[in-house]
């Protein structure tokens, strides 16, 4: 049996021939070289991330799109000096470029730059709040159950199958109608359809982020599962959700528009991009044009806010 | 004494002796498992069925010293490693830590938590790739309350332990080698302060060159601050070179435990023998080390969802007898505690076999 030879790492004598002044001056070194070199800069996520989004032009040109129009919205008062709920009736379906109307006026004669602004305020609104609502649910929901499986897990993720087997629109639809019209029901509604797409996300990237070992080291440290999920799951899953996240808001914007060109969102005076698009409907014979603006705006915001996401996605997947 | 002092030539050697820790160290154990078993409900074929994980393991580490497990994947080392540290809870079973009994079927207690930590073995996965160095290595400080202060002074302590930059700090695991990963892992698992480290195939996943660093590093770690190891590899080099015991596991149970000397040297059991037979020579005429042992028919290791009868081991063993598939082999001691769970040795069955034939059987033809 020979069992004997013994694999050796490093050579016994190895090391002998140093003396410790030698090892005094290499430990000396040692500290100077890590005094200097205390600044190296930590390559943070989110700043790389930055950098490479405004490297890319179709993103930039995109979300500057999206800030303009939004800043244009918020500042409406100044860009404009009509009331885009008093009409002219004596100025009624001017068309594009007509003197004192830049892009016309609608079937009241109320100005459509005047309206098209206004509506930003509620269109955006009716984009985002839904958005941000549903990620910061959806990614509760997820999490958890991502986290906990077992039976909770299953129970909320097949009731948000459940609700995620709907189309978007009908769900919209059906929500937006058992609540009646008026703009907060129509961001409650798309918040509901919202909400069971976000968790799925949020789910799927949770399952890929527990099984790793890291948060076995972390229950290992004695960590409550509120902390792990909080300081160690959240910021593995974010990307993922905001990614996913900032491609719903172009979506959302099209729901509430829908749901408004049906008589479901906004009140009727209310400058809505969907509800102009409908109102203008009979009026696509006299001046098309005019009638195009509320959807050219959508459509506008909508691919802008889809550029932006994509742009974000890629800046966000290159990987470490 | 006196007369010793008087004789320099005499002196060095057992004073060179007495000066190491682990000469003067008592010699009870710092851990201890006692008959654990780890049942994992699995679906097979659409049943719901147990899969023994571990079978009735107990074992021991002494303060100070490395335990080696060594086994095929599969063979239940990793589950143990995780009910040792408490990630995993055993089906039953006892464990005594620092002379206090603990339930392993239960969460721990937060102080025991402290003592116990883990490396783990893949060094990609096992950091948080969105947190720095030090906030992966802070962690565990700060759930566990410790001041800001003391959590610097303790993160760049660790970080200088394991031989890291201290510029280090600021980087993210990305950044790193996986070498340089496993080294903050190492710390990472120190920071507690803990005196049980379980390194789960810690360095299986580096090359041979950078283990050997590691391995050096966890060497000279346990003798700076007299840390006890449960060391888990499929790598029977490195297990022989770190251990100071070795246990052999087999379908979740343990067939041969007892120093790594004389593990090495003299295993008993046909499963070590067949291990140890398999390890690559250096030599490239030969394949291995020795002839392998006949592998009867080369069989792939049995599922442990259903288990062979008696010793676990009997389906792929050279010298299965009759009594293997009816009784299962309890451990017996050989000697200088050098355990053994093996028809084949006295005191593993209940009835005893001719004599003749444990003569023929103790030392195997290889």
């Amino acid at each position: 049996m020979s069992q004997a030879t013994v694999p050796v790492l490093l050579p016994t004598g190895f090391g002998s021939d140093v003396s410790n002044a030698d090892r005094e001056e290499a430990r000396r070194r040692r500290d100077e070289w890590n005094a200097v070199d205390q600044s190296v800069r930590s390559q943070s996520f989110w700043r790389d991330t930055g950098k490479r989004f405004l490297q890319n032009k179709t993103g930039v040109a995109a979300a500057a799109t999206v800030l303009l129009l939004a800043l244009a919205a918020i500042f409406a008062p100044w860009l404009t000096p009509y009331d885009p709920l008093l009409g002219e009736p004596t100025d009624r379906l001017q068309n594009i470029g007509s003197p004192g109307h830049i892009l016309g006026t609608d079937e009241q004669g109320r100005d459509m730059w005047a309206r098209v602004l206004y509506g930003g305020r509620l269109s955006l609104a009716a984009g985002f709040i839904p958005t941000v609502v549903a990620a910061v649910v959806g990614t509760i929901i997820g999490v958890t159950s991502g986290m906990l499986r077992g039976v909770v897990g299953t129970v909320l993720m097949r009731f948000m199958d459940m609700l995620y087997a709907f189309p978007a629109i009908l769900l919209a639809i059906a929500v937006g109608s058992s609540l009646g019209p008026g703009l907060t029901n129509t961001i409650i509604a798309v918040t509901i359809v919202f909400i069971p797409p976000v968790a799925r996300v949020a789910e799927q990237a949770t399952r890929r982020v527990v099984v790793q070992e890291f948060i076995e080291a972390a229950h290992l440290s004695g960590a409550s599962r509120f902390r792990i999920a909080r300081s160690q799951i959240l910021p593995n899953v974010l990307n993922d959700i905001i990614v996913y996240a900032s491609g719903l808001v172009g979506v959302a914007m099209i729901i509430a528009a829908s749901l408004s060109f049906l008589g479901l969102g906004s009140a009727p005076p209310a400058p809505e991009w969907g509800y102009m698009l409908n109102s203008l409907r009979g009026s696509l014979y006299t001046t098309p044009l005019v009638t195009i603006v509320p959807g050219f705006f959508i459509f506008l915001t909508s691919v802008a806010f889809n550029m932006a996401s994509d742009a974000l996605r890629e800046a966000m997947d290159s990987r470490l | 004494m006196t007369e010793i002092e008087t004789t320099p030539d005499l002196l060095d050697a057992p004073a060179a002796e007495a000066a190491r820790p682990a000469a003067t160290l008592p010699e009870r154990p710092l851990m201890e498992l006692l008959d654990v078993s780890k049942e994992f409900s699995v679906r097979s074929d659409g049943k719901r069925v147990q899969l023994s994980a571990v079978n009735g393991v107990s074992l021991q580490v002494r303060e100070g010293r490395t335990l080696g497990i060594v086994g095929e994947s599969g063979c239940g080392k990793s589950t143990l490693a995780r009910i040792i540290v408490g990630l995993h809870q055993a089906t039953s079973g006892e464990m005594i830590f620092d002379n206090k009994q603990i339930s392993t079927t239960k969460r721990r207690p937060r102080e025991v938590v402290e003592q116990m930590q883990m490396v783990f073995q893949d060094p990609s996965s096992a950091l948080n790739p969105r947190a720095t160095i030090a906030e992966s290595v802070a962690f565990p400080l700060q759930v566990q309350g410790r001041s800001s202060k003391e959590i610097a002074a303790r993160v760049k302590q660790v970080i200088a332990d394991v031989g890291l930059p201290a510029n280090y700090a600021t980087s993210y695991p990305h950044q790193l080698s996986g070498g340089q990963r496993q080294r903050v892992n190492i710390a990472r698992a120190l920071a507690l302060q803990p005196r049980l480290v379980v390194l789960d195939e810690a360095v299986s996943a580096l090359d041979k060159s950078i283990q050997a660093q590691v391995l050096n590093l966890l060497t000279d770690l346990q003798r700076e601050y007299q840390l006890t190891y449960v060391f888990i590899s499929h790598d029977l080099n490195v297990v022989e070179y770190i251990s100071d015991d070795v246990a052999v596991m087999y379908l979740g149970q343990v067939v041969e435990r007892g120093s790594a000397a004389s593990l090495y040297e003299k295993p008993l059991h046909p499963y070590t023998q067949l291990l140890l037979s398999s390890i690559p020579s250096m030599d490239p005429a030969d394949s291995t080390r020795d002839q392998p042992l006949d592998d009867a028919n080369n069989k792939e290791i049995p599922s442990p969802i259903n288990p062979p009868s008696g010793c676990r081991f009997r389906t792929r063993c050279p010298h299965a007898m009759a009594i293997c598939a009816e009784e299962a082999p309890r451990p017996s001691n050989q000697a200088d505690d050098h355990v053994v769970a093996c028809h084949l040795y006295p005191g593993s069955s209940s009835t005893s076999l001719p004599e003749q034939d444990l003569r023929s059987l103790t030392a195997p033809a290889l």
